[in-house]
């Protein structure tokens, strides 16, 4: 997987994070990458690509990260994991992913997205045995967001 | 604080809105400022096979569209609403924005094209524009 591949998404993140939520304070961390499973912090909202790239996008994070994420983008407190936190979480992922491959499209490499699937539980692991998981963290002032993208071109 | 535009039909009644999105929280979003523009809700719909079955049931003088949804995606629902009613006033608001969906859309009928993320403000000037160039007037 071309390392390139995951800098949409993170540019996408930090622009939604900013222009949607007023988050400002945001810390890029190193990339990793990871050839085996990969162990999610509780809150995994994942967006399907298909096309000219196919794989996943995953937006990892703990509960009271995405708890706080979505106190935000509503503007009001949930302090409890509910429904409509769910589809909040949901579709941050959606917006980010979606200006991820607006991006892409427009430079002419045909791409498209499914709809979320949110996964929520504590150690759970998402394994791509065929794929590399390229792992660039977010370090914000309500927590850390890992964006996690698996993708590979389709020739 | 900003001055938030409303609108009325010709016939001074408020416009009723169908919105589409699978999403629960992005239905709150749009429905706020459906309100904030002096605008109702008349249904809602998840995907696109249930927005058909809402316009026919209901018959909505707009249908905000969102285009990633299960079952059937937003791009084919504008087509089979604008198959129903050639003068349907559809908008899109959706995640995906590039040049060749913004395009079809518009060439399927669509009345404008919103992406997400969007401020709300400039969204409800947006719609309030798109009904203005329609025939709607200030409320």
């Amino acid at each position: 997987m071309k390392t390139e591949y995951v800098v949409p998404f993170v540019e996408a993140a930090i622009s939604v994070l900013k222009d949607m939520c007023m988050i400002t304070d945001i810390k890029r961390g190193q990339l990793n990458a990871k050839n085996d499973a990969v162990v999610t912090r509780g809150v995994a909202p994942l967006i399907g690509v298909t096309g000219q790239i196919s794989g996943r996008v995953v937006y990892d994070m703990d509960t009271r990260t995405a708890l706080k994420l979505a106190s935000i983008m509503n503007g009001e407190t949930f302090s409890e994991w509910n429904e409509f936190v769910e589809s909040t979480i949901e579709e941050f992922a959606n917006i980010v992913t979606g200006q991820a491959l607006t991006g892409l499209n427009n430079k002419g490499i045909k791409v498209d997205l499914t709809p979320p699937v949110l996964f929520t539980g504590q150690n759970m692991k998402i394994a791509n045995t065929k794929m590399m998981t390229l792992i660039v963290p977010l370090e914000l002032s309500i927590g850390r967001i890992e964006i996690n993208v698996s993708l590979q071109e389709n020739k | 604080m900003e001055v938030i535009p409303k609108v009325k039909k010709p016939d001074g009644g408020p416009y009723k809105f169908l919105v589409v999105d699978d999403s629960q929280f992005m239905r709150k979003q749009i429905e706020r400022i459906i309100i904030q523009i002096g605008c109702e809700v008349s249904c809602e719909a998840e995907n696109g096979k249930d927005a058909i079955e809402k316009y026919k049931a209901n018959k909505p003088d707009v249908v905000t569209m969102d285009i990633t949804m299960p079952e059937m995606n937003g791009v084919e629902a504008l087509r089979q609403i604008m198959a129903i009613d050639k003068n349907a006033i559809v908008i899109m608001m959706t995640a995906v924005g590039h040049d060749t969906i913004v395009k079809q859309s518009i060439l399927l009928g669509a009345k404008h094209f919103i992406v997400k993320p969007f401020k709300p403000t400039e969204a409800a000037r947006t719609i309030v524009s798109v009904l203005k160039k329609l025939g709607g007037q200030d409320a």
